[in-house]
């Protein structure tokens, strides 16, 4: 530890502790350009120059990167001399690079308000603080972006100022960029999505969803730069704990237990094939789970119904059953589209002053309150169409950026109508998860045409599946709202209780049971159990029936080859002796 | 093992030495054989031929051969000069291939200047 | 047998583009022809420094000096010289404002003021024969170094030698080696600067061309001292006979083993490699010069660190320049005394305290002696200028001398006493630099001056910080505005703050050094600037913006006759008149380009 002075104010500091980081300690703030704390000092602004006074020497250093190495120096951060050389130095990058408002407003601070020298381009931002190159360099680890010739004619490049096959896009330069030079554009045709800009967890590291349990962050290796090129490790730099791990992988664990519920939910239909709604395509088309997010609290836009440009709509169109009871996607009705619908045109009343169109086929407000909810809404002034959407297009702008047309057919009045607004939302069917066929093989269950799972029996057993153990709960068997779907839930949870309570099973005293010293080890039965109560011992090359399991059905028995399978309390000796007793 | 030690430096540095040192001027004694129009009309080619002979057979380092235009007494060609370091220069008339060989054994080499052969000494020196 | 006479051909690069290659050609055939191959020998010499006299050979034993020769001399001179003895005065060189020429090369005042350490071997060996380095002790300092004394006994003599940089900063070199070897590391390296960028200056091109061993063996001594076995010379691609010339060096002293492992046996390894810069001022300075070593781009690196601790590829490193390394082997040869018996001050208590040994300089500009010279250290500006260079040409008055570089200040007639050394240098406001001598008469604007050398610099400035790249550049705009007649007054004292900020705030030597040729005319000629600004004229006519071409109407007529040469060639069609009457320039019309002055006859034609 060393003891300095700065600005009249001792400190007592580690030893190559800079400047800067000595003077931030004390509250001292010194000015800087191209200075980052997750990067080397590239001291090239040289507004952070300050005097080392060592006795009568004084000497002129960047607070930036000089290391503080000996006792009893005094530093001036702010003396007439640091200030004059501040003050030219401002007034030269104002006519460098006019345009960049970081070096107006300090200037400002330092009572520059113009320049004495000619400006050679009113619209120059750039100040070649070099950021962009440091963080592209030694931060990201691409190297596609770096400095082109020299003095004067020096500006930030690609190499050969073409497109640089090692630009990742990660958008770090221009995240560094401190004078809105360097910006992400976007390509001709691929729009950048609303959801991405305002709403998605567009960065790396991020906590997956708000309720995520562990409530922690999570990196996505698919778009982290460390992973792509090694570099960056910012996370890890700012992260006060030291919980930042690369090394950590995803793992298989193991549970052993005695009863499943499944409940994998649904997924969102994806509205981008249905081209005529210009999903993904046309600014403000949002999914109803979009539109769901943006009103969260906690999103982006603290839960306000804005567009992408921030602007409040002022029409709003709800699109009812897009995927649902369609005869080319699915056919079912996806049963809670029409009353989150109407929930949704309730928020944009509350929130907006936005005109409100739904646009449905049937009015399905079946439930406790709901018809009157819906009642409710057409006093609030919702206007309801009869009629599904059949087409967005853009009113101005390629995409539709100022202004979007609604057509649809009134089936009331039948009248072909066309509506304009400038948010739509599309209220996509739930479907089945793709991973569902898996699901459904690992666990032995079954599922329908549809891809919802399938209850033990539709009135009697409506959580319970054909495997014992496994219970169903929510969409994934079948879409419902939240009520019914914590109904089943609950339910489920009772009939798993109930097996856990007991502690052990009581078995049945039929099942079958396989003699090692016939059983062949040909493993028909093996494939055959319906039950999958049947394993094949590999040390001693026979099968075993697994008593818990099995129900006893007898498949097994009748179907081995060598006989060596016996159901008990059903055995051949058994049956034979019954039908002897009837006849006799 | 080295390329080279130190006694390759130095025996190297004495072969060369040979040639190079006319260059700087320096020499334990200088021999002008004066070939003008006149010296060489009298056989002052033969003379240099002669002593770049000896110089060679007698495997002398430090001694520097040169040659200069007509000495002014033209009647006596064939002329040489010799001179020492701190010696005066010495002049040889009429001079023949013997006479230049006892010249260079006798003065050059031995430092004694021959004197029958010698027309004055001390004359002009030559730098 | 051995030869009776050497003819050492000038194959510097100055002397090669007058032809001498061609010389030398003929030479050897007029010899044969003659008969004389066996008794006279032709060697290729590096550059002697006299460039304005090339193509020079020099005939040895006797020093005769001949220069401006030409292939058909060629005959006469052998026949003359060498078959006759009767050295050729017409070939030889006169001295200005003179008639009588001088035969011996070590009467000419050119060569006379000179004292030679780095340019010892200069136009006496063949630089692409190691045996001629070696007869002149090439490598004895070496050998002597390698077996009698510690690394330390090394450094300790070079210490007391008061041996300081010779490419610009003048920083000890004792004390810079021995940091170096202090510094921690177990890889070192030792490079030799040979980017020799300043505009005129060739010091370190004649030593590499001229006599390429001296500098390797003075890197193997210091690789030596320090520990090193690793060494790099940074020459830049334009020096392409520079590079050759080491290329031959090299693979002479590997297969002598005098580079490689076990040097002389005594378990010390020591090797060079070559690295090609492209040619970029700023890669002179150290950091940017081992960042281009590294492949990275050139500019330099602002660190508080030392490169003798964390060098090339973050190594402790020992950069010197060339003309450092080729003294470093006289002073172990010929020792401390001898070394500190020459130059200024008092190098005993501290290295600082003088400036010892010679320094080679390169005259150029308005001079009669244009070439390289080797001078002692302290010797005067008007012994430099007046004994060595012969003194102005065409009798002018001298009026300012930049020394050091493009970055160098101007130092005026009142400073022609001054001695050259480091501190003397600087307090005047110039500098040392790596030599470059440009002399100035009174037919130069130094304002145009300034403008000239500034605009190099800003041209060379790499861009990396703000002041140099934005302060040098607005600096030339002021004074490009002054030079054009559209300077205001405040702009003196703008360029006055520009300048100190641009030293004070660069980050490197570059910036730091750039504004010095406008900060002495400010200092040494401010008044030109005031007439600059003030009367919107340029006194020594240089900025033609300023000027005012009138026709004197009585030359004209009377002499000239009105002969219409000006009027034909004037693009502007500004000047009127009848033949064989008095012409006149229209003001209005007139864009300074001077055509008419250059072609009138009768002087008629004044500038104002």
């Amino acid at each position: 530890m060393i003891k300095v002075t700065i600005d009249g104010r001792d400190i007592e500091v580690k030893e190559e502790t800079t400047i800067l980081n000595a003077a931030r300690e004390l509250g001292i703030k010194i000015p800087t350009l191209c200075y980052s704390e997750f990067l080397e000092p590239y001291a090239v602004c040289r507004i952070c120059l300050c005097e080392v006074v060592r006795g009568k020497r004084s000497r002129l250093v960047t607070a930036c990167n000089y290391p503080l190495r000996d006792a009893s120096v005094s530093i001036l951060t702010n003396s007439a001399r640091v200030r004059n050389l501040r003050k030219l130095n401002l007034e030269l990058l104002l006519a460098q690079a006019p345009a960049a408002k970081i070096v107006q407003d300090l200037a400002a601070e330092y009572g520059v308000t113009k320049t004495r020298f000619p400006i050679k381009n009113p619209d120059e931002k750039c100040i070649l603080c070099g950021l962009c190159v440091q963080v592209c360099e030694n931060l990201v680890g691409a190297g596609a972006i770096g400095f082109s010739s020299r003095g004067s004619k020096r500006e930030v490049s690609t190499p050969w100022g073409v497109e640089p096959e090692t630009c990742i896009l990660c958008g770090a330069c221009a995240h560094f960029c401190p004078t809105g030079h360097i910006v992400m554009t976007e390509e001709a045709d691929e729009r950048i999505l609303h959801s991405e800009l305002t709403l998605g967890p567009n960065a790396a590291i991020s906590i997956p969803f708000r309720q995520a349990i562990p409530n922690v962050p999570r990196i996505d290796v698919e778009h982290c730069i460390h992973f792509k090129t090694g570099g960056c490790e910012l996370c890890s730099k700012v992260c006060p704990k030291d919980c930042i791990d690369y090394q950590m992988k995803d793992e298989i664990e193991d549970i052993d237990v005695g009863a499943i519920v499944v409940a994998t939910g649904f997924q969102d239909f994806d509205p981008t094939p249905l081209k005529q709604y210009g999903y993904g395509k046309y600014a403000n088309v949002l999914s109803s789970i979009e539109f769901e997010q943006m009103n969260n609290a906690a999103s982006p836009t603290g839960g306000a119904i804005v567009l992408e440009n921030g602007e409040e709509p002022r029409s709003v169109a709800i699109l009812h059953c897009i995927g649902s009871r369609d005869e080319n996607n699915h056919k079912y009705c996806s049963r809670v589209c029409c009353m989150y619908a109407l929930k949704f045109a309730h928020l944009i009343k509350e929130k907006t002053t936005a005109e409100v169109y739904q646009l449905y086929i049937d009015m399905r407000a079946f439930g406790k309150g709901y018809e009157e909810f819906y009642h409710r809404l057409l006093e609030e002034g919702v206007n309801v169409i009869r009629g599904k959407g059949a087409e967005i297009a853009p009113i101005g702008g390629k995409f539709g950026e100022e202004g979007l047309l609604v057509r649809c057919e009134d089936t009331l009045i039948s009248k072909f109508r066309e509506i304009p607004v400038d948010m739509v939302v599309l209220c996509t069917a739930l479907e089945a998860r793709d991973d569902s066929a898996d699901l459904a093989r690992k666990l032995n269950i079954s599922k329908g045409a549809d891809g919802w799972f399938i209850e033990a029996h539709p009135k009697l057993a409506p959580v319970s599946t054909t495997t014992d153990g496994v219970f169903l709960a929510g969409v994934c068997q079948g879409p419902k709202d939240i009520p019914d779907a914590v109904a089943q839930g609950t339910a489920a949870a009772g009939q798993a209780m109930k097996l856990m309570t007991v502690g052990e099973l009581f078995l049945d005293a039929a099942y079958a049971a396989i003699t090692d010293e016939i059983c062949s080890g040909c493993r028909i039965c093996n494939g055959l159990c319906p039950y999958n109560a049947i394993s094949f011992l590999e040390d001693k090359k026979v099968s075993e029936v697994n008593a818990a399991m099995c129900k006893a059905c007898g498949t097994c028995a009748a179907a081995c080859p060598s006989g060596a399978i016996t159901a008990r309390h059903f055995t051949d000796d058994q049956i034979y002796a019954q039908i002897e007793a009837i006849f006799a | 093992m080295p390329k080279l030690n130190l006694e390759d430096l130095d025996k190297i540095s004495e072969w060369r030495r040979r040639t190079t040192m006319l260059r700087e001027g320096a020499g334990r004694a200088k021999v002008t054989v004066h070939m003008g129009t006149c010296g060489i009309a009298a056989g002052a080619r033969k003379i240099m031929d002669a002593l770049l002979r000896l110089v060679e057979e007698n495997d002398v380092k430090d001694v520097i051969l040169t040659t200069s235009g007509c000495a002014g007494l033209c009647s006596r060609e064939p002329m040489a000069t010799v001179e020492l370091v701190n010696e005066a220069p010495v002049k040889y008339v009429d001079l023949t291939e013997e006479k230049i060989g006892a010249i260079f054994r006798e003065h050059v080499l031995g430092g004694r200047p021959v004197l029958e052969y010698a027309l004055a000494l001390g004359s002009e020196r030559t730098q | 047998m051995p030869y009776r006479a050497n003819m050492m051909v000038c194959a510097g690069t100055g002397c090669v583009s007058n032809h001498s290659l061609e010389l030398k050609q003929a030479l050897e055939e007029e010899i044969q022809k003659r008969g004389l191959t066996d008794e006279v020998q032709v060697v290729p010499t590096g550059c002697n420094g006299f460039c304005g006299a090339g193509p020079i050979v020099v005939v040895q034993p006797d020093g005769i000096f001949y220069q401006l020769l030409k292939v058909k001399d060629i005959p006469y001179l052998v026949e003359e010289h060498l078959l006759k003895g009767r050295p050729v005065p017409r070939l030889m060189y006169v001295p200005p404002e003179e008639k009588t020429p001088i035969p011996k090369m070590n009467d000419i005042g050119f060569f006379k003021g000179q004292m030679l350490v780095a340019l010892r071997n200069r136009g006496m060996i063949d630089p692409e024969n190691i045996d001629d380095y070696i007869a002149r002790d090439g490598y004895r300092s070496l050998a002597k170094v390698l077996t009698t004394m510690t690394p330390d006994e090394v450094i300790g003599v070079i210490k007391a030698s008061g041996l300081r940089g010779r490419g610009g900063g003048g920083f000890p070199t004792g004390i810079k080696w021995e940091s170096c070897k202090k510094a921690e590391g177990d890889i070192k390296y030792v490079i030799c600067n040979a980017d020799e960028g300043d505009p005129g200056a060739f010091m370190d091109r004649s030593i590499i061309e001229g006599d390429p061993h001296s500098v390797l063996e003075g890197m193997a001594i210091g690789a030596y001292a320090i520990g090193v076995s690793q060494g790099y010379i940074y020459v830049r691609i334009e020096y392409p006979l520079a590079i050759q010339r080491f290329r031959i060096a090299l693979k002479q002293a590997r297969d002598y083993g005098l580079l490689g492992d076990n040097i002389f046996g005594t378990g010390f390894s020591f090797d060079v490699d070559i690295r090609r810069g492209a040619g970029a001022f700023v890669c002179g300075e150290s950091t940017a010069l081992m960042a281009s070593v590294e492949g990275r781009p050139g500019e330099p690196r602002a660190k508080y660190i030392h490169t003798v601790e964390h060098g090339l590829w973050n190594r402790p490193t020992c950069l010197n320049n060339v003309e450092t390394w080729a003294t470093v082997p006289v002073i172990i040869l010929r020792g401390v005394e001898w070394f500190t018996s020459i130059g200024t001050g008092d190098v005993s208590q501290n290295p600082w305290g003088g400036s010892k040994g010679t320094k080679v300089f390169s005259l150029a500009g308005k001079i009669n002696n244009t070439g390289l010279v080797e001078v002692p250290m302290g010797i005067t500006l008007r012994e430099m200028i007046y004994d060595v260079g012969g003194g102005i040409p065409k009798g002018r008055k001298f009026k300012a001398v930049q020394t050091g570089g493009p970055s160098g200040g101007f130092l005026p007639t009142e400073l022609l006493d001054l001695q050259v050394d480091y501190e003397q240098l600087t307090e005047a406001g110039s500098m040392m630099g790596s030599g470059g001598m440009v002399v100035m008469d009174e037919d130069n604007c130094m304002v145009d001056m300034a403008k000239y050398f500034l605009t190099f610099t800003q041209d060379e400035s790499c861009g990396k910080c703000t002041p140099c790249r934005e302060g040098t550049l607005q600096m030339l705009e002021i004074l490009k505005r002054i030079c054009e007649g559209k300077g205001v007054p405040e702009d003196i004292q703008l360029l006055e703050d520009l300048s100190h900020f641009v030293i004070d705030a660069s980050l490197c030597a570059l910036g730091g050094s750039a504004p010095n040729p406008v900060l002495t005319s400010l200092r040494y000629f401010r008044d030109e600037y005031i007439t600059h600004i003030r009367d919107k004229k340029c006194p020594a006519h240089i900025c033609r913006d300023l000027n005012v071409y009138t026709i004197d109407p009585e030359l004209c007529l009377v002499k000239g006759h009105g002969c219409g040469v000006c009027r034909r060639q004037c693009p502007d069609s500004a000047i009127v008149g009848e033949k064989n009457q008095v012409h006149n320039i229209d003001q209005e019309l007139c864009k300074k380009c001077g055509v008419c002055l250059d072609v009138c006859k009768f002087d008629a034609v004044k500038v104002a």
